[in-house]
């Protein structure tokens, strides 16, 4: 009987032993349906990731180096879906932690789901206020959207102290239907109550998102008279609008989309009209950080393309994972979720060059600001630090 | 009165994007009973081939059209007979089974399009996108004026299909009564099919006209189909003319409301969903009902 007893203790022992001898990261990115071009660019940088710390042999876990087995699922771009694979993740593959996916409505179903069992979460395409500080084991790499408005507005001041701008200067503030929208809203008008001398805001409207017309909201914009046009927008809503604003031949001393300007797809479908728009984005490859530049080298060598900001966020968020669990020293749950929310992670490429999270999860990264120049160039113009080129303000008329 | 002008031109101009993407679901509707519900899908899918046709071979978009519309008759005609021919079977009125068979068509399309042209956001950008000219003091985008064009050509040809030739008469025979028709020597089956197909290619140009207006993904369609749904309730299900009417009642509501109350534009759907619910609650036969039952108490007094 006690040989038996023995035996089954052995056994037991021995599949707890070969449970822990990798480390299980679940993941859930939306690889097909309407978010697939980012979530598929999550995939690669995650997997960059994970191959990078594989290829040296695995993660230095307390005594033991730990080979890393990723597990990518596939949630569609369906936030129920999401939910689901994050559970599935938990309870059937043993994930030790998870990682979630790109876009706050999908990463917003997700985050309930740790609460229940008690694994660490970590997303790095979030930045809705909303999904933070409700459970402990959530954490976010993408700073919070408010702070993205407050930073487009500390911007506009130095033009102000620079006196390339002529304070006081009325906003005209838009932004989308949703959790995204409502808090660029909020970053502003915190700021302009904060700076009543320098700034007011003359309209505050919102549109959904597809909207097929923008004219009625535009012939409002224009009524107003403002100096500055401001303006939280999707990629296909900031085409519409801005085709339609050129269109009307309306100005505005400076003007913004939040995170949109550089894109691609914009300057494809916009040309010259996205010429001085000014976007506020979590990373740019631009940073003249070290770094950032053998990231870039890196990024340019494994996939041939220069890295977005999309790509940076996914990296350094299985980084930040990494760090943790190695702080940790130990697969346990409540370790790895504290040592997410001690980490200090001091070389990493996103702006401030120090990776850190908040009370609520949040991390407490500055923004960066771009604006367009014309010819499809791109400058870095805030942090004054990190700038590639001075600001071009007022735009050109 | 400068504001004036820009809220009728507006409205003008928005009402001509509106009526052509409700065209073709009013006269599917009108001759089969049924609610396209692929109606999107296949917007969207008139947005990519027009895409494909200018990045691919340089066919200016509006040019595009003239491929676009009968490509995507011949592609109704064969959708009919793979779905809709089973759908007509399954009774004369809007049932259960079309609405999911037709919602199943939008699903394919839109993983189709997934697949073909990825979920990147796609525009078209001309020499004239940008560019607008001056109507009476009001700057008016030049693509918003060839839509406009191009559906008030849409409207004429309708009107003159369904009013002059044999098989304009045959498909509003088939719309009245459907039995009658049959009983007259109508091929009632060819009708639809030829419906079906025009209701097809009729999405497909709105798709290929939208596209020079917006930026679009395969999920591209859907906030338009409930407005055409609102439309075709407007304009009284089964009229051309009326779908017209409906389009240019609910533009100018959009334009006017912005220009002249402080409701903010964000309201626009809700502006759109509560005239579908009076309209359905109090003229179901449309606007141009309303007209009629105004101009009949008139003539009584």
């Amino acid at each position: 009987m006690r040989a038996r007893v023995f035996f089954l203790i052995l056994a037991i022992a021995g599949v707890a032993i070969a449970e822990d001898s990798e480390i299980r990261i679940g993941a859930v990115l939306p690889l097909t349906g309407k978010e697939s071009k980012i979530g598929g660019a999550y995939k690669t940088a995650t997997e960059l990731a994970v191959k990078e710390v594989n290829d040296a042999g695995g993660l230095q876990v307390g005594r033991k180096k730990m080979k890393v087995d990723l597990r990518l699922l596939d949630d569609t771009s369906d936030a129920a879906k999401s939910a689901q694979l994050v559970e599935q993740l938990i309870v059937q593959q043993k994930a030790h932690a998870v990682i979630g996916g790109y876009g706050s409505q999908l990463v917003q179903a997700e985050s309930v789901v740790p609460e229940r069992y008690g694994i660490p979460f970590i997303s790095g395409g979030a930045g809705a206020s909303s999904i933070y500080g409700r459970s402990k084991w959530v954490f976010g790499v993408l700073s919070p959207v408010e702070d993205l408005a407050k930073t487009q507005m500390e911007f506009l001041t130095d033009l102000v102290n620079r006196r390339k701008l002529k304070a006081p200067l009325k906003i005209v503030l838009l932004k989308e239907n949703t959790e995204h929208g409502k808090d660029f809203e909020t970053g502003v008008l915190n700021f302009v109550k904060t700076h009543p001398k320098q700034f007011s805001v003359v309209l505050d409207e919102s549109f959904e998102l597809y909207t097929p017309d923008f004219k009625p909201l535009l012939m409002r914009v224009q009524n107003a008279k403002g100096d500055i046009f401001m303006c939280d927008a999707h990629l296909e809503d900031y085409i519409a609008m801005q085709r339609t604003y050129t269109q009307m031949g309306l100005y505005h001393q400076m003007v913004t989309y939040g995170a949109r300007g550089a894109d691609e797809a914009a300057r494809k479908g916009l040309g010259a009209a996205t010429d001085y728009i000014f976007a506020s984005g979590w990373w740019s490859n631009l940073l003249p950080y070290p770094q950032v530049k053998a990231f870039n080298a890196k990024w340019q060598a494994a996939t041939g393309s220069a890295p977005q900001w999309y790509h940076a966020a996914a990296y350094e968020t299985v980084r930040a994972l990494f760090a943790a669990i190695q702080k940790a020293g130990s697969l346990n749950p409540d370790a790895i979720r504290n040592g997410l929310a001690k980490l200090e992670l001091k070389d990493s490429i996103l702006p401030g060059g120090v990776l850190k999270f908040s009370k609520t999860g949040e991390a407490t990264l500055p923004f960066v600001v771009t604006q367009n120049k014309a010819g499809g160039k791109l400058d870095l113009v805030w942090p004054k630090a990190a700038m590639t080129g001075d600001p071009v303000a007022p735009i050109p008329r | 009165m400068q504001q004036l002008i820009s809220v009728v031109l507006n409205s003008l101009l928005a009402a001509g994007l509106y009526a052509t993407m409700a065209y073709g679901l009013a006269v599917i509707y009108g001759v089969m009973r049924i609610i396209n519900l692929a109606h999107a899908g296949l917007m969207m899918l008139g947005a990519y081939v027009t895409l494909t046709l200018f990045s691919r071979f340089s066919i200016d978009p509006f040019v595009a059209l003239i491929i676009v519309g009968p490509l995507f008759f011949l592609f109704g005609v064969l959708l009919y007979g793979a779905v809709g021919k089973r759908i007509v079977r399954s009774g004369a009125t809007p049932s259960m089974e079309s609405l999911l068979l037709l919602f199943g068509v939008w699903l394919v399309l839109q993983n189709l399009a997934y697949v073909i042209w990825t979920g990147d956001t796609q525009s078209i950008l001309t020499s004239y996108t940008m560019k607008s000219v001056e109507i009476a003091g009001v700057r008016v985008g030049v693509p918003s004026l060839l839509v406009f064009l191009a559906s008030a050509a849409s409207l004429i040809f309708l009107h003159v299909l369904l009013k002059s030739t044999y098989l304009g008469k045959a498909i509003r025979a088939v719309t009245q009564n459907r039995d009658a028709a049959l009983l007259s020597g109508v091929n009632a089956d060819r009708i639809s099919a030829t419906a079906f197909g025009l209701g097809t290619a009729f999405a497909g140009i709105a798709g290929g006209m939208l596209s020079t207006l917006m930026a679009f993904t395969p999920d591209f369609g859907r906030s338009f189909l409930l407005k055409a749904f609102c439309i075709i309730v407007l304009g009284g299900m089964e009229s051309i003319t009326g779908v017209a009417i409906g389009a240019l009642v609910l533009a100018a509501l959009e334009n006017g409301l912005a220009a002249y109350t402080s409701i903010p534009t964000s309201f626009q759907d809700a502006v759109s969903f509560a005239l579908f619910f009076v309209a359905l609650v109090a003229f179901p036969q449309g606007v141009p009902s309303l007209v009629t039952r105004f101009q009949r108490r008139a003539i009584i007094r």
